[in-house]
């Protein structure tokens, strides 16, 4: 590896395209390359009883961290209140519940505040995010720069700033939107880039995954007709637009996740 | 295997898998069965949307749509257009015009799902439709959202008369009014005022009475939205609403799915639809590949497609198949798609 890597690694783009089996094969790619990396996930659910704290498990080898919302809120506040009695309090008040319950979009800036942190104490730690499809990782990367207007002050305001710092940087930050090789995948992906790219000056490239027409471009004329327009539509696609492509990835013939992780591992250099 | 038409017909899935094409088509197809339709989208992809001829001013209206010579109503979810449908119809003009309400009320400002109930309750309240057609936000944080209604509704009933009451506390010291509330003094709540001076340690002052201000004017709009939120009882009806959970043979996962029913139990009624999208079958069937690396090819695809509608199918009370459309036109695309909606109600 001669680029050494960012930070922070997002993975988005439609649900159902693979993020999650990619965002893990490319922790597993950064290990393999001797370097300290861990798959993160949001639990995204509303504040609220049914709350069972972070959980932080190893498979395969492959560090896995998936953020509560109310123990990332609480863990703020205990840092920025000095204490843990009165975290604990605050976030389990029906007030505190209420303001970020209906407030949109607060979660998120809980989640990336957490995350963050997490790059702050560990400098070498390397973060994989499998983020949320779409519109709400839109959702996510705008709610930074519209709670920054909504505080306009204090110590929150501060530390708002200061994670759009690292978000926005670059050299901290880079962004996968993640497609199939259909057209109207594609053109979702391009339209969420362009969206992406609107809120944040970090790289955003599109990784188009399971293709099948790698496998089967050799024996066209073996293929029943609608597979065959399938395939080639696939390799029209590739083509016209593969200068836009950061990384072209083929169908994988195995069916456990695991073994689609290790097939993948191997193509995923382009992703630093 | 039935499926009537009802009032309201709502699409979730897990995004990516053809799920807004899947609810305009069957929108088309209600719709040249003579029903007045109207079909809401979220965030649909560009085509589709030039398609339906939603873009520009088109965004947050109702707008008439011809598609193959059948017309129905669409409307595509601007969450600035509803909250100020809202408030012109309830004359709370404060509701449009506060700070943090407007902020939050952006495209990706995350209101979208709430004001959605909201503007599908309006709609349909508007006597104008026999059928409304919703296409959700991707993956299970509609549902997430569903589920939170009835914390929202809590909300209403509890967190509101605690701010009430530390602002009654408030206003009575700076010696003015408020609000007319009479229950106000009786409830006492000496946390509040406590918690706030907490919350402004690390907020700032100045947010938390931007906050309490944001929900004085939603709270004036409380009606509209516990309207939009009482629709949850008539989606749980299953005289009143279809529910179609949407997945695809390309994403060869039965557990998403899975988990967004188990998400979405407790509104979800009983005799629901998984909407299998992209199935390959009929191109694969008639194929007798003869090299070696094919047949592996042929029975992979065939066999993780027979492994999942097996699956689905044990889990499932109803799975209804659509094929992959191999066209690179969108029209195509609901052409077919609405055909075999077609058939579908035939069967029933």
């Amino acid at each position: 590896m001669n680029q050494s890597p960012r930070r922070l690694y997002i993975f988005t783009g439609k649900g159902g395209v693979g993020k999650t089996t990619l965002s893990k094969a490319f922790v597993r790619y950064l290990v393999e390359h001797d370097h300290e990396a861990v798959y993160l996930t949001f639990q995204n659910s509303a504040l609220g009883d049914n709350h069972v704290g972070n959980i932080e498990k190893t498979v395969n080898g492959i560090r896995e961290i998936s953020l509560d919302l109310e123990e990332s809120a609480r863990g703020y506040i205990e840092r920025r209140l000095n204490s843990k009695m009165i975290s604990t309090w605050i976030v389990k008040t029906p007030f505190f519940r209420a303001l970020i319950n209906m407030t949109p979009g607060f979660n998120y800036l809980i989640f990336l505040g957490k995350m963050l942190q997490m790059g702050v104490d560990n400098p070498r730690l390397i973060i994989v995010l499998d983020a949320p499809a779409s519109g709400h990782a839109l959702t996510m990367v705008e709610s930074t720069t519209n709670f920054q207007q909504i505080f306009e002050s204090g110590v929150i305001f501060e530390d708002t700033m200061k994670m759009l710092g690292r978000l926005n940087d670059p050299a901290y930050t880079k962004m996968h939107v993640v497609s199939l090789p259909s057209l109207m995948s594609w053109q979702e992906a391009v339209e969420l880039k362009a969206g992406l790219r609107e809120r944040t000056p970090v790289e955003v490239d599109i990784t188009v995954n399971n293709c099948l027409y790698p496998l089967l471009e050799n024996d066209l004329e073996q293929l029943p007709q609608g597979l065959r327009e399938k395939a080639l539509n696939e390799k029209q696609l590739v083509e016209e637009h593969r200068s836009e492509m950061q990384c072209i990835l083929p169908h994988s013939l195995n069916k456990n996740s695991t073994e689609i992780e290790s097939d993948l591992v191997g193509s995923l250099s382009n992703l630093i | 295997m039935t499926l009537s038409t009802k009032s309201f017909e709502i699409f979730c899935g897990t995004g990516g898998v053809g799920k807004t094409t899947l609810a305009t088509a069957r929108a088309l197809s209600l719709a040249r069965s003579g029903k007045r339709v109207l079909l809401i989208t979220i965030d649909p992809a560009k085509r589709l949307k030039d398609l339906l001829k939603l873009s520009g001013d088109a965004i947050g209206e109702v707008t008439p749509v011809e598609l193959s010579g059948t017309k129905l109503h669409a409307l595509l979810m601007s969450p600035e257009k509803t909250i100020r449908r809202m408030a012109a119809k309830n004359n709370t003009p404060d509701l449009a015009e506060n700070r943090i309400v407007q902020i939050l009320s952006k495209p990706y400002g995350g209101m979208n799902e709430i004001l959605s109930m909201v503007e599908v309750q309006m709609q349909f309240d508007s006597g104008n439709y026999d059928v409304v057609v919703l296409d959700t936000p991707p993956g299970a944080h509609f549902l997430d959202f569903l589920e939170s209604l009835s914390k929202i509704r809590n909300f209403f009933d509890q967190n509101f008369v605690e701010i009430f009451t530390y602002l009654g506390q408030k206003t009575a010291k700076a010696g003015k009014k408020v609000f007319g509330l009479g229950f106000i003094n009786r409830i006492v709540s000496g946390g509040v005022r406590k918690l706030l001076s907490y919350l402004q340690a690390v907020t700032g002052a100045q947010f938390i009475d931007d906050f309490i201000q944001a929900v004085q004017v939603i709270y004036q709009s409380k009606d509209a939205f516990l309207k939009g939120l009482s629709l949850q009882d008539r989606l749980k009806s299953r005289e009143e609403c279809n529910w179609f959970l949407v997945t695809s043979v390309e994403q060869g996962k039965a557990q998403e799915a899975i988990e967004i029913r188990s998400h979405a139990s407790h509104f979800i009624h009983q005799d629901h639809f998984l909407v299998l999208n992209k199935c390959l079958e009929q191109e694969l069937v008639g194929w007798n590949p003869t090299s070696e690396k094919l047949v592996k090819i042929k029975d992979t695809l065939e066999s993780k497609e027979k492994d999942l509608k097996k699956q689905l199918k044990e889990l499932f009370p109803v799975v209804l198949e659509f094929p992959e459309i191999i066209s690179l036109s969108p029209t195509d695309h609901i052409q077919h798609l609405t055909e075999k909606w077609n058939s579908y109600v035939l069967q029933g």
